[in-house]
């Protein structure tokens, strides 16, 4: 459904999959934020990546919340269809868990919180956890390890393959690497299908509270304060729409200027989460929706511009991807495609 | 006569993989179902070395089959998600119907196309069927809804049935809105007043 104008109202659809980092459009909708810019905001449940991201392509979603490779991934046409897709705003940083059984991480330490401010995010090295990791695959033998991570064109994808690598294990040889969606992770390592896996919050910190696995590591602590998931619209849908395009990402940097004012607004945004049709008893757990604290420093209230530069952890591993088929990364694409144009101009409009 | 090909079939509406399987079957092909089964689908892949997953567009195991082939270098079937740009329509039916499909990388685009179509075709009259069931449970529902408000409207009001339909009748009309709904919101009230809340 392309956005429509009804009763005054842009009508719009975006996707989201159930995250903490889906907060802003939650907030937006729930707060009213979308209203003010005159847009009708209806949010979308998906049950995995691969859907949202076919249905944005095929404009089933005029928008959505993305995993941060993945408007790329589909620019270059390495994950589902080709499909020029834009990641015009930052919807979270941080907010990855890399969590192992409790057979696997017993005895194992949590990573340290660092310090508030973000500049220092782990005073502990997480490369003490992987290398521990590493002796335990030693000693045990038996089949390998099945590890989950939520896309191969994910930050989950890259930060396991780097932290096991802190360790010296060779991610395709010594563990196996599944794909799952986040919902799924923790009932998965209950179940004892998988042994570990890394995804974006609540669903590390849910496993934790049940007791069936331990946080031994961040996504803060390998990449800090790296875009996590973004804003996603077809480069086609974005030149059809700017003002709508524009109005959108307002009303997402209202929404998270609204949830960095107050503790009590943390608390309000987690009671939004926890409606039915969000992440509902997934957030059970938190009291208050949990940013900046750690091990995860979630960031989401705030540094909402997108820009090639932030991306280069990840850039850095699809052109390695693309340079075993024998091609490499064109810079000019990874600009457009992370380029804080269509921010500057939505938030420029609103100071003057 | 072509090969038969091998289906692996994904999904949970049990109604619905029946009538998908039922047509497959008679198109030649092999399918084996798979209904809400625990296990892991990279397993099913490895067992049962489909050349064609249908899978169900909601399903969550879609992000299992998508990454596959760029995980599992070694494995032998690897599958690619079918998307034909020659064939735009097919998928944007596909999307609708809530239909998709993997395949082994190499097979035929036509032999795939006319697998799909038959899925999309059945999940698009099962997907009407549904429309047709909800209709008629949501109109048995209201048919509930209505009795219950014309019997709180006849206590409250002091009015006999017909009054009370017609009561319910002039709000729906004011409102733009449903008898149904009005039922509903009627009965929310005189409940609540008669609980003293």
């Amino acid at each position: 459904m392309t956005a429509s104008r009804i009763a005054g109202l842009e009508r719009l659809t975006l996707g989201f999959i159930p995250l903490l980092d889906a907060a802003l459009p939650i907030i937006a909708r729930e707060g009213g934020f979308f209203a003010a810019e005159g847009l009708d905001v209806a949010l979308s449940r998906e049950n995995a990546w691969s859907t949202l991201r076919d249905k944005l392509a095929a404009g089933l979603l005029d928008g959505a919340h993305m995993l941060a490779p993945l408007p790329l991934a589909m620019s270059l046409g390495i994950s589902g269809t080709a499909c020029e897709t834009l990641a015009p705003l930052v919807l979270g940083r941080n907010g990855n868990t890399l969590v192992l059984s409790r057979r696997w991480s017993e005895g194992m330490p949590l990573p340290d919180a660092g310090t508030p401010d973000g500049q220092v995010p782990n005073a502990r090295n997480p490369a003490i956890n992987a290398r521990d990791f590493a002796r335990r695959l030693g000693d045990r033998g038996g089949p390998a390890p099945r590890l989950a991570m939520v896309h191969p064109f994910s930050c989950q994808h890259y930060q396991l393959r780097e932290w096991l690598a802190l360790g010296g294990i060779d991610a395709d040889q010594e563990v196996e690497l599944v794909v799952l969606p986040p919902p799924r992770m923790a009932e998965a390592l209950e179940a004892g299908r998988i042994d570990g896996f890394c995804v974006g919050e609540p669903w590390g910190s849910l496993a934790q509270h049940r007791g069936n696995g331990h946080i031994v590591a961040s996504g803060a602590q390998l990449w800090p304060n790296h875009p996590e998931k973004v804003l996603g619209v077809t480069a086609a849908w974005a030149e059809r729409h700017p003002e709508i395009l524009g109005a959108l990402i307002r009303a997402l940097a209202a929404a998270a200027d609204w949830l960095g004012a107050s503790s009590e607004h943390a608390r309000q945004a987690r009671d939004w989460l926890a409606l039915p049709p969000y992440l509902d008893r997934a957030v059970g757990h938190l009291e208050t929706l949990t940013i900046g604290t750690g091990p995860v420093q979630l960031r989401i209230d705030g540094d909402l511009r997108p820009s090639a530069e932030d991306m280069a952890p990840m850039a850095a591993h699809i052109d390695q991807a693309l340079r075993a088929q024998g091609g490499r990364l064109d810079p000019a694409r990874l600009a457009t495609c992370y380029s804080p144009v269509h921010f500057d101009a939505a938030t420029h409009q609103d100071r003057a | 006569m072509p090969q038969p090909l091998k289906i692996l079939l994904v999904d949970d509406e049990i109604v619905r993989a029946a009538m998908v399987e039922e047509a497959l079957g008679q198109e030649g092909h092999e399918v084996v179902c798979r209904l809400q089964s625990p296990a892991s689908l990279n397993e099913m892949v490895a067992r049962h070395a489909p050349d064609v997953v249908i899978i169900d567009m909601e399903s969550p195991d879609r992000d299992t089959l998508d990454s596959m082939s760029l995980l599992n270098r070694e494995n032998p079937r690897p599958v690619v998600f079918f998307a034909d740009q020659h064939q735009p329509d097919t998928m944007q039916a596909a999307l609708e119907a809530g239909v998709s499909a993997y395949v082994v990388d190499g097979l035929v685009p036509s032999r795939v196309k006319a697998i799909l179509e038959v899925a999309i075709a059945r999940f698009a009259s099962f997907q009407s069927m549904r429309t047709e069931l909800d209709k008629a449970r949501g109109q048995l529902a209201d048919r509930k809804r209505i009795e219950r408000a014309k019997g709180l409207l006849m206590k409250h009001q002091d009015c006999d049935e017909e009054q009370a339909y017609r009561m319910l009748r002039k709000l729906a009309m004011d409102r733009g809105q449903r008898i149904g709904e009005v039922a509903a919101n009627v009965i929310d009230i005189l409940e609540r007043l008669e609980k003293g809340l």
